[in-house]
């Protein structure tokens, strides 16, 4: 299935893309969110909760409760529920609370 | 009406620490009065930061049996808990030749006095503080042992342990004028009339208001500092850093969110909690130029608070010399929360006519008449 209607943002579907999600292909449509393009691949689990690591889903898809937040070329706490899809994106799922830098030794 | 031995005026770090520690040492009929809830006013809006690194010898010594306390006040008060005690350092940036001569001045005062700080060259700065952008740093000071603590904890714990011994704590309990007949002070509040021969006045950004309800001024102004906190990340940054330069310090608590606040020179002194949208854009500025990968940081929620500040950046701890039995604790200018744990101990030995474990007639209030300023040099 295909999240085409939004409650709060409008999204066109544009032309075909490609995007890497933990290291393997997608595709999806540009204009759509991250997690529209996700779901309709069939991914159910955006991230884990903080403390007992649990898997969590899209809740709100309003960008409002952090349900969904991964790691999107590179910024960490990202909400992939309003996140419009763009070709050639890295979207890393995130363990724990999201790394914002990282020393290279 | 309620009779007791002490009234403590105001819910803050201050309040509780005095009540816990006059209880710890006897005397437990003690009322403290908070207007809202324990912690509303400077207390539950602040840095929350303690340092060893100060620049007059009073301060250095204060700070330094205040953090003895704090690393061990979760087992004093028996708050299981614990307080988020984070001991990763302060790091203080040096931009000018003049600070780097006062911040080595500085130094050797606090290695005089045993504590544990030293001087980085910005290399060596980068190394504790990868993200920093050392653009124009000259050197910094770091001290490891200093951190910081969670506010609300930190007082509840003090609160808590205050209750266990007998004090009394109202919250949402407005003084509105006192009275002071003989040596009985009468508290008119809006839940009731309280009175006490001793009444304390830890009232932080409101003590020159209660000060003026028994006739003693207080030279104490309220002056608006603002603070923002971030969403959390993985642990990046160590110490708190702070640029007297920039006016700025940031920090990252334990929970991962960054907490950092901005002074601006030209806040005029006046109550105000209020936030402003101009402090956002500025922080952020500053911030991202000091250091940069928190560009990608979101910001959840910004506040602000006062300090309440003295003439000379000092707190002012004494019996006010017109009116015996009203002590003062307040002044404290931006930096009560690291010295509360040693504030609580002085007062309290101050109101029982014991001797002061640490001098304290520096901060009594005559010294502004007399022209004693105790001028710190080294405050945000
Ligand atoms: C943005 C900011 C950052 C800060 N950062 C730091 C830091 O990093 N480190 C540090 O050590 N300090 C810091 N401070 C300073 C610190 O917060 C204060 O010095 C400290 O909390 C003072 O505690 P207090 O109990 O004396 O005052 P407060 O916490 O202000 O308590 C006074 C209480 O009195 C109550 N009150 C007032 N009038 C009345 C009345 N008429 N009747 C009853 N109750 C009344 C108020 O409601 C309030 O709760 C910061 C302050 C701010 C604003
Ligand atoms: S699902 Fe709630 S923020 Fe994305």
């Amino acid at each position: 299935m295909r999240i085409e209607q939004h409650p709060i943002l409008e999204f066109r579907r544009g032309k075909k893309v490609k995007f890497i999600f933990d290291g393997k292909e997608y595709e999806g449509y540009e204009g759509e969110t991250i997690a529209a393009a996700l779901h309709a691949a069939g991914i159910r689990v955006m991230r884990e909760s903080p403390v007992l690591h649990r898997p969590r889903g899209l809740f709100c898809a309003i960008g409002n409760c952090s349900s969904c937040l991964m790691t999107v070329n590179g910024e960490p706490n990202v909400r992939i529920c309003t996140e419009k899809l763009r070709e050639g994106m890295v979207v890393n799922s995130q363990k724990g609370k999201g790394v914002l830098y990282e020393k290279r030794s | 009406m309620h009779r007791h031995e002490v009234i403590i005026i105001g819910g803050g770090v201050t309040g509780c620490a005095i009540a816990y520690n006059l209880a710890a040492r006897g005397l437990r009929d003690v009322a403290v009065l908070e207007r809202y809830y324990l912690a509303s006013g400077a207390t539950g809006r602040c840095g929350a930061g303690f340092r060893h690194q100060w620049g007059t010898k009073t301060n250095c010594l204060l700070a330094k049996h205040a953090i003895a306390k704090l690393e061990t006040l979760a087992e004093e008060l028996d708050y299981p808990g614990g307080i988020d005690l984070k001991q990763k350092g302060y790091l203080i940036l040096a931009y000018t030749p003049r600070m780097v001569e006062q911040f080595k001045k500085n130094l050797a005062l606090q290695q005089s006095l045993g504590i544990d700080a030293r001087w980085l060259t910005p290399e060596e700065a980068k190394e504790i503080v990868p993200v920093l952008n050392t653009e124009g740093l000259l050197g910094a000071t770091y001290c490891p042992k200093d951190g910081h603590a969670n506010p609300f904890k930190v007082t509840d714990a003090y609160a808590r342990a205050a209750k266990r011994l007998g004090v009394k704590i109202h919250t949402y309990t407005e003084v509105l004028d006192i009275k002071v007949e003989g040596s009985l002070k009468t508290v008119l509040t809006n839940r009731g009339t309280f009175q006490a021969p001793v009444v304390v006045n830890a009232a932080g950004g409101h003590a020159a208001t209660i000060g003026r309800m028994v006739g003693v001024d207080l030279p104490i102004k309220p002056e608006r500092h603002q603070i923002l906190v971030t969403e959390p990340v993985e642990p990046l940054l160590d110490p708190m850093v702070i640029s007297f330069y920039h006016h700025l310090y940031c920090q990252q608590t334990p929970h991962g969110s960054f907490v950092m606040g901005l002074g601006d020179p030209n806040e005029p002194k006046e109550y105000n909690e209020r936030s402003s949208w101009q402090f956002l854009v500025q922080m952020a500025g500053k911030i991202v130029r000091l250091l940069p990968p928190l560009k990608n940081l979101r910001v959840v929620r910004q506040w602000a608070g006062v300090y309440d500040m003295s003439p000379d950046a000092q707190p002012i701890l004494c019996e006010a010399p017109e009116v015996p039995g009203f002590f003062v604790a307040a002044g404290f200018s931006g930096h009560g929360f690291m010295i509360a744990p040693m504030t609580g101990q002085l007062m309290a030995e101050l109101i029982l006519g014991q001797p002061t474990s640490l001098p304290v007639d520096m901060f009594h209030l005559s010294r502004f008449s007399r022209g004693e300023l105790l001028i710190e040099p080294s405050v945000v």
